[in-house]
């Protein structure tokens, strides 16, 4: 038998420190979330309710959700207004290694009418303010099948 | 809308009285590559074992042990799934009952809420914690996507990849609807350097002015470098008995009266207004006047109603009725400024809205009436995820107990980091304290543990 061929990398000799590569991928499903992402592509911003009647909780949930948290009962899938308000903004100078979105992009955090969350998405045009009126726009031509195929620009 | 039940609320209890009798630290760098995940451990049980005074020697202690829980955040770091159990043998705990506890940044404090439990329960007397975070095998930003990992990866994890970005929106909520002024904000992190910098386990010590602060490089908009948590590679260890053991280990041991746990969701974005849960030093009056143009609801993005659950079970639990009365010392999970001043009021220090007065009015500082972070925090000291809950109990413990210069001001402690004793060391002993708090806290507070230590 001979020996391994593939050598890591020596990073320092004393103390010894090696390199360790990772290059494999995580084959993930969004399960019953999907029609979200899906739904982005036909421009629509698809939200969960609740369809238990004595569930007290009568508004949108955005992100969706498969199941009520309140009562367990299962959720179906209503289009939410694409329009809202921005509640909070920053812009990240230093983000992390996975960051996609061109440097200075704002973060937004967004309220709906009749959603009880308040989604956080980014801004694709203009200077954010809180309470400024937004409406959505959606990647549909070279989607990244990711949250960020929804954006925001002032309405 | 969150709507509590009966049982929700109930104040948790514990069946026996539980001890903390010693602790042990690392110090705490950006990289540590001279040392192994299991010999930094190894150093921080040597330390509590063989420095705390015990009445029994290393040997007999080790025959003491019956069950041993591990605490440390991310598999991600270490690259070592299953790290516990290698550092359990290690240790020289094999084949005891061991195990580890992961809620994200709190882990530490929910891994000694864990021990508190095996011991108040009689299932275990004598319990070591082990904690620890190996933070230096990526790069910094991988480091960062890393810990963004901990945050909803289907619809928030995208946003920024960097934590620092989900606290910076909810930070400029609440400067929406409380306006601190940044210098107010940047005290919080003059403050804790400084006090790092009396700390032979410190990471990022200095005497930094309001003005380094102001003019720093933003991270992520209003937070600048200076106002965050360092990232760390360090352990902690903290040794959790009843009443009959605490007393064979030592004469000082210090009974940890309550440590409770609260949650809320990962994502930001699910946070549903609900009425505010009063502490007991609140009614409904302190809050009569607080919704208006600005503030909408609660705990919206300016509150932490993790935070608030653990110290509402944890005041009532160890008979807290006003914090900054009744406490004598206090660590918070300051990972960033801002988010310290959300703290200040989820933990009562001051009604919601008015957390800024507990630093403009002297009371957050050394000889103030409430020390707080006198360990240096997380922006000041330390911050290896793991350990970072388990070093505020160590911290606070050694304060009780007296022993802040043993571990502080023995210029051994320095060479044995291979620092130097700074020619203008001054002593942060708090004059003979009777009781602390340790906040150990998670994502944008998704798990919180509030710990009340008290000296018999
Ligand atoms: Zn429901």
């Amino acid at each position: 038998m001979d020996w391994p061929t593939t050598a890591l990398e020596v990073f320092s000799e004393e103390p010894l420190v090696v390199k360790n590569p990772k290059t494999w991928y995580h084959i993930h499903s969004y399960g019953g979330w999907g029609k979200f992402f899906q739904g982005l592509q036909q421009q629509k911003l698809l939200a969960a309710r609740c369809t238990n009647p004595k569930c007290k909780e009568k508004r949108l949930w955005l992100p969706p959700r498969a199941d009520c948290p309140d009562c367990w009962h299962a959720m179906e899938w209503v289009e939410a207004p694409q329009v809202g308000t921005i509640y909070t903004h920053s812009v990240v100078t230093y983000p992390g290694e996975l960051f996609k979105l061109p440097p200075g992009t704002p973060l937004i955090s967004v309220e709906i009418d009749g959603v009880c969350t308040k989604l956080m998405s980014w801004l694709k045009e203009g200077k954010p303010k809180f309470g400024m009126k937004i409406k959505a726009v959606f990647n549909a031509k070279r989607p990244t099948h990711t949250i960020l195929d929804l954006a925001w620009v002032p309405a | 809308m969150i709507k509590f039940g009966p049982g929700n609320l109930r104040i948790p209890r514990f069946e026996k009285p539980v001890y903390v009798v010693a602790g042990g630290l690392t110090d705490f760098r950006k990289k540590h590559p001279e040392k192994n995940t299991s010999q930094l451990c190894t150093e921080a049980l040597r330390m509590a074992v063989e420095e705390n005074d015990l009445k029994v020697d290393p040997e007999q202690f080790r025959r003491m042990v019956n069950w041993v829980v591990y605490s440390q955040f991310a598999d991600h770091f270490g690259d070592q799934l299953l790290a516990a159990a290698k550092i359990h043998d290690y240790l020289g705990f094999d084949p005891l009952g061991n195990i580890e506890v992961k809620t994200g940044g709190a882990t530490g404090g929910s891994a000694v809420l864990a021990a508190a439990q095996a011991v108040a329960s009689g299932y275990a007397d004598c319990v070591p914690v082990v904690g620890w975070e190996r933070m230096d095998e990526v790069t910094t930003k991988v480091g960062n996507s890393y810990i963004a990992s901990a945050a909803c990866k289907d619809f928030e994890s995208e946003l920024g990849w960097m934590y620092a970005a989900y606290y910076a929106l909810m930070a400029q909520r609440y400067q929406y609807e409380n306006n601190v002024p940044h210098e107010t904000l940047a005290r919080i992190a003059v403050k804790n350097r400084l006090y790092a910098y009396y700390s032979p386990f410190s990471q990022n010590p200095g005497k930094y002015t309001v003005e380094d602060v102001l003019k720093n490089e933003i991270v992520a908009h209003p937070l600048t470098f200076l106002e965050c948590c360092v990232m760390s590679v360090g352990a902690a260890v903290l040794i959790v008995a009843d009443e009959e053991t605490a007393h064979k280990l030592t004469d000082k041991p210090v009974q940890l009266k309550a440590i409770c746990g609260g949650s809320h969701t990962l994502r930001t974005a699910d946070r549903r207004h609900m009425p505010i849960l009063l502490l007991p030093n609140e009614t409904e009056a302190t809050y009569k006047d607080y919704f208006g143009k600005h503030r909408q609801d609660w705990p919206g993005f300016s509150s932490f109603l993790a935070a608030r659950m653990a110290a509402y079970l944890a005041y009532h639990m160890a008979g807290i009725k006003d914090p900054v009365e009744d406490l004598d010392l206090l660590e918070t999970h300051d990972a960033f400024t801002i988010s310290d001043v959300q703290t200040y009021e989820d933990i009562g220090l001051r009604p919601y809205g008015r957390g800024r007065e507990f630093i403009d009015s002297g009371e957050a500082y050394f000889e103030g009436k409430l020390p707080t972070n006198l360990s240096g925090g997380l922006i000041g000291t330390m911050h290896a995820v793991g350990a970072t809950g388990i070093f505020q109990m160590v911290e606070l413990l050694w304060q009780l107990q007296g022993k802040y210069d043993k571990f502080h001001g023995d210029p051994k402690m320095w060479t044995r980091y291979g620092k130097q004793k700074p020619a203008d060391w001054k002593s942060l002993q708090a004059k003979n304290p009777k009781r602390g708090c340790a906040i150990s806290h998670a994502g944008t507070g998704s798990h919180v543990t509030c710990a009340i230590l008290e000296k018999p």
